[in-house]
């Protein structure tokens, strides 16, 4: 029993979840009250989500027998862990509201949960089945989650164009993964990495095989690139993110975006690390596209949700610059940008839906003289914005100033790497000036323009969610030592990368 | 007198403090006002202590709070009131904050314009909270600009400063405070940038895994951690996005709208404090830092001090709006600071630091009898005033003394800045001074002739003066205080120069700032 208990033990998330997803519907069944269904979700989220920060934070706790062959519990699944837990609490605490009026309640909370627990196999997963399963588990949940309100065209909508997008980035990945298991003879990831190179470091597979890796290498970047929404492939991610219900939203953009991240950096940097110099001007170009099309295209949006979407595939691209720099620190800065993303992206969303909730739309006009009606919300929303802008103190700024500075260290100092990079720093500093452009119009609006004076008084929960994410970006950014240190134990984690410059 | 107190991070506790109960104040929010006085007095009088202490024990770096921390082994530099805090330990960023010559002066002059912003905007009846809240927070950033030793937390600061002023144009503006509120925030915003990434490429250049400035300047000057290359681009970034701030020509763009917009107390702290962290920022990091770019770029700096003294002063003979004529002579006055800073001699970085707290009283005392005037006539058209020193005579007499002290008059404290500005430019550039000088007399020439449309002769009938009455209490008072304290810094400017002058001798005698070893 012992022996079947720790072979279990870096399988305790998924398991909780599973069960949880599966008496939801029953609990439905059965109590008249909806709002008992959230607390029910919330349960094993708040469970899992304090044993995690228990683990990492304070060490009174940790998992003895945490690697297997398919998954491994470490600081890095740890963190995404704690993104994916964080964002379900706050999605879940906001959902009563928007969807009192909505059927099937049961089974939206249960699909959420089951989104969760394919995104804690992604962060845990050491190997490319264990990835697919991840990531089609709570893509499949997602794709329900978005097309949850049956009635509503732009909801259908939504759905099905996710769904397909979806499928075809699916079938992409496999494709990718059938080829590089082809040429290393396995699927597990440092094993792959093993086969592909040799002692000296180089590339020392079946002689010619080169040439079908790079190919899984192009597929890769198309099937993970939908995931994360990178340009050319983040079409998708407006209109899902506007159709769907505003909370599915968040939850979409705060953590299912993070999972494709949590593959793209496993397969990438340590997979098939050894073929960088084949596509690490490519990443790095992709990446310097992704963030200036997403903040361009931001710029002239008049939907708030549109414009979240827009900046959040601009954001992607900010993460991105972790790929082509592939130093440790690097990667530690790209996991804090998405632990922070994570929380004020989804506050943001939160605020849309709160006001949603009080049938208040989500156009900028809308947004007009919100800080008459709501100073809380106005207050809240604009933390989160000035956030994803990037200004000090707040913990945008705090992870972008790790990312960005790890772009410059190649090129500077003792830090050996290509020169070119120091251009990626440049262009995120510059997008994120041209960012503030669009974020501070919605701050006029709220705060500059006269608008309607009737008061909004937000739900407890829906509060609650907004206070939590307010309190986490304030306080990572005015005090982010320990996450950092968490993120550079995580970056270490990638055995193949250069250090960063500590 | 504050042996072991943490007196710096006090004095920027304190207006936080006040933000916060300012915010938090509900329905009380007529009593902002008064919450937002005593929380910006009370670190004003605390910085003035600093002050005589710093007077009375100049040399002693014994003073102030050392947490767990040796003195600073580094002797370039002498900082008091020196405190030092781990803060993200792994990337080297640490919370350091302390005073010297050149940062006391500014640091005393934010606390002391913040309160009298304050004061000044006694009648301000929209939204008072946000308004008085947002004051606060501005003079929070400002303080931690003028005291902060280590580059994150300069940089945290700096862009914190952004925030509550964006807000004052864009609530508190005039007609096109939209489009001022967004520029501003934009133009400064992408300086900011510039010296974000090369503070940056220092940090790694450097290898001392520390953001410390000290620590920096050090591995720059000791170990030749920069190369010429180096140093001269990255002083280039550095003088970009300092340089804005200022602001020097061809930058300047955004100062005009963002002062016309402006509430007159956003106007007197951007002008008075907002524009000194340029300079200051040149004269902290940029050129102690990075000497050998500097040597390099010294013709340039020169050169563009020079237009931006004679074009700012060009542009104000050209304005019609009273206000927009003042915002312009901050352009070329603040070239004189950038000027004292390019001939790298002693006696012209004092100089420029000098005129910089020089500025920071006059251009207030400006901006203020802009804003009466305002108030009171509902206009600042040149054209449609007139004569109006027999509707209010205290309010002639301010705006006159102001204009005279900012024209350089003997015996008020501008005189004696730019003179020491312009001794210091024969010094080292011999007759080229005959290009400054020339700004000398158009400064007088607009000053003198917006004084005489607008104050004096026969009084006008293009707007109706019935109701024109003299300056209120709450503006004549902070008004006095400054054109006393213009004129005393006017008769006495050993003491501040007393002040400055260790300081900068510390940075004249860096190697390699002028091509010596």
């Amino acid at each position: 029993m012992a022996a079947v208990w720790t072979d279990l033990e870096s399988l305790i998330p998924q398991l909780v979840l599973i069960a949880f997803a599966l008496l939801l519907p029953a609990v439905d069944y059965l109590v008249k009250n909806k709002r008992i269904l959230s607390v029910v979700a919330l349960v094993p989220l708040f469970a899992l989500a304090g044993l995690v920060v228990v683990w990492l934070f304070f060490d009174l706790w940790s998992p003895t027998n945490t690697m297997t062959n398919l998954v491994e519990l470490n600081t890095l699944s740890g963190l995404f862990m704690l993104v994916f837990f964080s964002v379900g609490i706050i999605v879940v605490l906001s959902s009563p509201e928007f969807i009192a009026k909505d059927r099937n309640q049961g089974e939206y909370y249960s699909l959420i949960l089951l989104a969760v627990t394919g995104m804690t196999i992604v962060a845990e997963g050491n190997d490319l089945f264990v990835l697919f399963v991840g990531l089609e588990i709570s893509g499949i949940a997602s794709f329900a989650l978005s097309g949850f309100r049956k009635s509503e065209k732009r909801s259908t909508e939504a759905a099905t164009k996710y769904f397909i997008i979806g499928g075809f980035s699916s079938a992409l990945t496999l494709f990718a993964i059938s080829i590089v298991y082809g040429v290393a003879g396995t699927t597990q990831i440092s094993a792959i990495a093993n086969a592909l190179t040799g002692p000296t470091g180089t590339f020392t597979a079946i002689p010619g095989s080169e040439t079908y890796l790079l190919l899984g290498v192009v597929l890769f970047m198309a099937g993970l690139g939908f995931k994360v929404a990178m340009v050319p492939f983040h079409m998708w991610a407006p209109d899902v993110y506007e159709g769907a219900p505003t909370p599915v939203s968040g939850f979409l953009a705060a953590a299912s975006k993070k999972m494709g991240f949590a593959a793209f950096f496993k397969i990438f940097l340590i997979g098939i690390i050894v073929t960088k110099g084949n596509w690490e001007v490519a990443a790095g170009a992709l990446a310097i596209l992704t963030m200036t099309v997403g903040n361009l295209v931001a710029v002239s949006q008049t939907n708030i949700k549109r414009m979240l979407a827009y900046s959040s595939v601009a954001q992607a691209g900010y993460i991105l610059i972790a790929l082509p720099v592939g130093t440790q620190y690097a990667v530690a800065g790209g996991i804090f940008h998405i632990l922070t993303h994570a929380f004020m992206k989804s506050g943001a969303f939160m605020v849309v839906a709160a006001l949603g909730a009080v049938a208040i739309g989500e156009r900028l006009d809308d947004f007009k003289g919100l800080s008459r009606r709501s100073p809380f919300l106005a207050f809240s929303m604009t933390i989160f914005l000035l956030s994803l802008a990037g200004i000090p103190p707040l913990a945008g700024f705090a992870s972008k100033f790790v990312l960005f500075s790890s772009a410059v260290y190649p090129a500077v100092g003792s830090g050996a790497g290509p020169d070119w990079l120091v251009w990626l720093a440049v262009a995120g500093v510059l997008n994120s000036a041209l960012s503030l452009y669009y974020y501070a119009r919605v701050i006029k609006y709220m705060y500059m323009e006269k608008g309607p004076t009737d008061r909004i008084r937000p739900t407890p929960m829906i509060s609650f969610a907004i206070i939590i994410a307010l309190a986490v970006v304030i306080a990572l950014g005015v005090y982010p030592n320990a996450v950092i240190s968490l993120c550079e134990q995580a970056g270490s984690l990638f055995p193949l990368l250069p250090g960063g410059p500590v | 007198m504050f042996s072991g107190v943490p007196i710096i991070s006090i004095i920027i506790l304190i207006p936080i403090i006040g933000a916060v109960v300012t915010f938090c104040l509900g329905k009380y929010g007529k009593y902002a006002k008064y919450v937002a006085l005593a929380f910006s007095v009370a670190p004003l009088v605390l910085s003035v202590l600093v002050g005589v202490e710093f007077l009375v024990e100049p040399d002693s770096t014994a003073t102030g709070y050392h947490a767990g921390f040796t003195t600073p082994t580094f002797g370039f530099f002498n900082f008091q009131f020196y405190e030092h805090y781990t803060w993200i330990h792994s990337l080297g960023i640490n919370y350091i904050v302390g005073l010297d010559g050149i940062s006391l002066p500014l640091f005393i002059l934010t606390t002391l314009l913040s309160t009298l912003a304050i004061l000044f905007s006694w009648d301000t009846a929209y939204r008072p909270k946000e308004y008085f809240g947002l004051m606060l927070v501005l003079e929070v950033g400002v303080l931690g600009v003028f005291s902060a030793l280590d580059y994150f937390l300069f940089y945290v600061f700096w862009e914190v400063v952004l925030i509550p002023m964006y807000f004052m144009i864009g609530v508190w503006g005039g007609p096109r405070k939209d489009y001022a509120a967004i520029k501003f925030f934009i133009y400064t915003h992408v300086a900011s940038l510039a010296i974000l990434v090369t503070i940056m490429a220092m940090y790694f250049q450097a290898g001392v895994n520390s953001f410390g400035m000290e620590d920096i300047a050090r591995a720059s000057l000791t170990l030749g951690a920069f190369g010429q290359t180096f140093q001269l681009i990255a002083f280039g970034a550095l003088f970009f996005g300092f340089g804005v701030k200022v602001p020097m020509v061809p930058f300047h763009t955004w100062l005009p709208d963002a002062h016309v917009e402006a509430p007159t107390a956003g106007s007197v702290l951007l002008a008075g404090l907002l524009l000194k962290m340029g300079g200051y920022g040149i004269i902290r990091v940029a050129i102690p830092t990075l000497p050998t770019g500097a040597h390099d770029l010294q013709l340039l700096i020169a050169i563009i001090a020079i237009i931006s003294i004679l074009y700012g002063a060009m542009l104000c003979l050209a304005q019609k709006d009273l206000k927009k004529m003042v915002a312009y002579s901050s352009i070329s006055h603040m070239g004189f600071v950038l000027l004292g800073f390019a001939t790298f001699t002693e006696l012209g970085i004092a100089a420029g630091v000098f005129q910089m707290f020089a500025h920071g009283l006059v251009t207030a005392v400006l901006f203020m009898m802009c804003g009466v005037v305002q108030h009171k006539c509902g206009t600042r058209e040149i054209p449609l005033l007139g004569g109006l020193s027999k509707k209010m005579p205290a309010a002639s007499t301010m705006m006159t003394i102001g204009f005279l002290a900012s024209l350089g008059l003997p015996g008020l404290v501008s005189f004696a800045a730019e003179f020491m500005v312009l001794a210091s430019m024969f010094n080292t550039w011999g007759l080229w001074l005959w290009l400054p000088i020339l700004s000398v007399a158009i400064t007088a020439g607009y000053y003198l002739w917006a004084l005489q449309r607008s104050m004096f002769g026969p009084l006008t009938e293009k707007i109706d003066t019935t109701h024109v009455h003299d300056v209120n209490w709450y503006e004549s008072v902070p008004v006095s205080l400054l054109i006393f304290l213009i004129a005393i810094f006017g008769v006495f400017p050993f003491v501040i120069f007393n002040i400055i002058n260790p300081a900068v001798t510390i940075i004249t005698s860096l190697p390699g700032l002028l091509g010596g070893g």
